[in-house]
């Protein structure tokens, strides 16, 4: 069988606001960004065939969403996920078209993230009753992605000496990013030690460790390079993609160690040799930064820096606008917005047509300063190559790899 | 009303086992063709897929592999305990598992540690195993 590399292509990307008091359905959120994400490829409702989203029992499905649009779809698929879906929806939405199911695939994520369906775990998601394997946590107090990945940051501290002082650069580097982005909520620039004197949430996540829970929709379309190549935007081309890659043993993951090694490691041995490239090659990131850790733990297993080496690497400046190669641009899940993923990649693609909307007055045109300094630019110079990087738990996760 | 606690519903794989905590002891299944203990309780062997196995009486010793400390609660059931620990203990039978670490303040926590197991009855059908700091 042949290569799938460089044969499709993401077209159009959109967003709604980014809030904590949306006060308004998924479906209407949902609506939006995919008509914004038609608009911005230039595709009209007869174009797009396909859709699919994922969720966690807090959206709207693509029945619902498609007639909304006008859209009659040949092809639809809403999944149960989170984090690391985007990367594995975008590789089924190349498989459908290439099968034949569809044409045109729009991937929607839609959440009322802070006011309806919270990840921190509280509420009836703590309380219902405790079956088959979850007797290995759940009366223990762990049910929050922050609380199940913590052990995971904890080992990685003690088998490679990384520091709570390491890690909280990469709030540092991503509140920077966020400073350049009018979408971020939070655009206020942080230090280590801002870091470091939040409050403990769960060891060793401070506050400020922690991504932002958020309202919003979000929409990446997909479709043939061939189709690519007559709609609005500067076709980006999807060089490799791995998908929900995981551990051995996802149903306790913690028996299996070394648990500071997580599914990037796996997943890497997927989408390099797809895209046929290194990690050397990738001009800039955007790792899945649920929390600081998650970024820096997945660094590490796609070869970025050496493993046990991610607490230097992240404290170096090379994940900063400037440095060697920028993570998370806009400001990522601790600072734009938490979309499990979806802005993540939205903002790749957006770097790499050289289009990042920052506040140089030319950015709609391509026309950056490259000034990085406070209320300026965020668009990284010569942009080729982006890779993402997904996280869903230690034990899954999902890649990406883009070009221009 | 303060929501209470998840507890655990013993099933057909965990029967056994819970049967075992309420009586004060860690018992776990043992595979009868690859002899290596399993956690937590299931039909197959993880290891070699065989099916046959035995409930064996474990020590209750082991070290803390990793841990974390809980400032934010699971939920309002869990608020009054906060901060909290858990703990991932490795047995001297060589198995993983999770649970609380007690008796132990949340700062002197650390890798390595030896631990031993205690029993906490949670109702009056199910009781829940924790850790603590072993005795010297």
């Amino acid at each position: 069988m042949g290569t799938l590399k460089d044969r499709y292509c993401v077209v159009g990307v959109g967003e709604t606001e980014y809030s904590r008091n949306s006060g308004r359905t998924t479906r209407a959120m949902a609506v939006e960004a995919i008509r914004k994400a038609m608009d911005d490829a230039g595709l009209g409702p007869k174009d797009v065939d396909g859709m699919m989203s994922y969720q966690g029992n807090d959206s709207t499905p693509s029945l619902i969403v498609g007639p909304d649009l006008a859209i009659r779809l040949n092809f639809w698929m809403d999944v149960v996920g989170g984090g690391s879906s985007t990367e594995a929806l975008i590789g089924l939405a190349m498989g459908a078209i290439e099968v034949g199911l569809c044409r045109t695939v729009a991937i929607f994520r839609s959440m009322n993230g802070y006011t309806e369906v919270r990840i921190g775990g509280t509420g009836t998601r703590a309380a219902a009753p405790v079956r088959g394997q979850e007797l290995a946590w759940r009366p223990y107090g762990m049910t929050s992605a922050g609380q199940n990945f913590a052990p995971t940051f904890m080992r990685h501290m003690y088998d490679y000496g990384t520091t709570s002082e390491q890690v909280a650069h990469v709030k540092v580097a991503h509140s920077t990013h966020a400073s350049q982005n009018p979408k971020a909520l939070h655009k206020e620039r942080v230090t280590v030690e801002d870091v470091l004197n939040s409050r403990w949430i769960v060891k060793p996540l401070h506050l400020l460790d922690c991504c932002v829970e958020t309202d919003n929709a979000t929409c990446l379309i997909v479709t043939s390079a061939e189709r690519a190549r007559d709609l609005r935007q500067r076709p980006i081309h999807i060089m490799g993609v791995a998908g929900r890659v995981s551990k051995p043993r996802t149903d306790f993951h913690f028996a299996h160690g070394p648990i500071s090694r997580v599914a990037g490691y796996y997943a890497k041995d997927i989408v390099f040799p797809m895209a046929g490239i290194g990690p050397e090659d990738v001009d800039l990131t955007g790792s899945y930064d649920a929390f600081t850790f998650t970024t820096l733990l997945q660094l590490e297993e796609y070869g970025f820096c050496k493993k046990g080496e991610g607490g230097a690497y992240v404290s170096s400046g090379s994940i900063e606008l400037g440095g060697a190669r920028p993570n998370n641009t806009s400001g990522g899940h601790l600072c734009e917005a938490y979309t499990h993923g979806m802005n993540l990649v939205i903002e790749n693609v957006r770097q790499l047509r050289g289009t990042a909307d920052d506040y140089c007055p030319g950015w709609a045109e391509g026309k950056h300063s490259y000034d990085y300094s406070p209320g300026k630019c965020r668009q990284v110079e010569d942009a080729e190559i982006a890779m993402n990087l997904g996280w869903s738990t230690p034990a899954t996760g999902s890649a990406l790899i883009l070009r221009r | 009303m303060t929501p209470t606690k998840p507890l655990p519903q013993p099933d057909a794989e965990s029967r056994e086992f819970w049967e075992g905590v309420k009586a004060r002891q860690l018992r776990l299944q043992r595979c009868r063709a690859c002899r290596r203990f399993r956690f937590y309780p299931r039909a197959v062997c993880p290891h070699c897929l065989s099916g046959e196995f035995e409930w064996v009486v474990t020590a209750g010793k082991g070290t803390v592999y990793s841990y974390t400390v809980c400032y934010r609660p699971a939920g309002e059931a869990f608020a009054a305990d906060v901060p909290y620990i858990v703990a991932l203990v490795d047995l001297a039978e060589g198995v993983r598992l999770m649970s609380n670490l007690i008796g132990c303040p949340p700062d002197e926590a650390e890798v390595g540690m030896p631990v031993e197991v205690v029993f906490e009855d949670a109702s009056p059908d199910i009781t829940l195993y924790k850790f603590r700091p072993a005795a010297p």
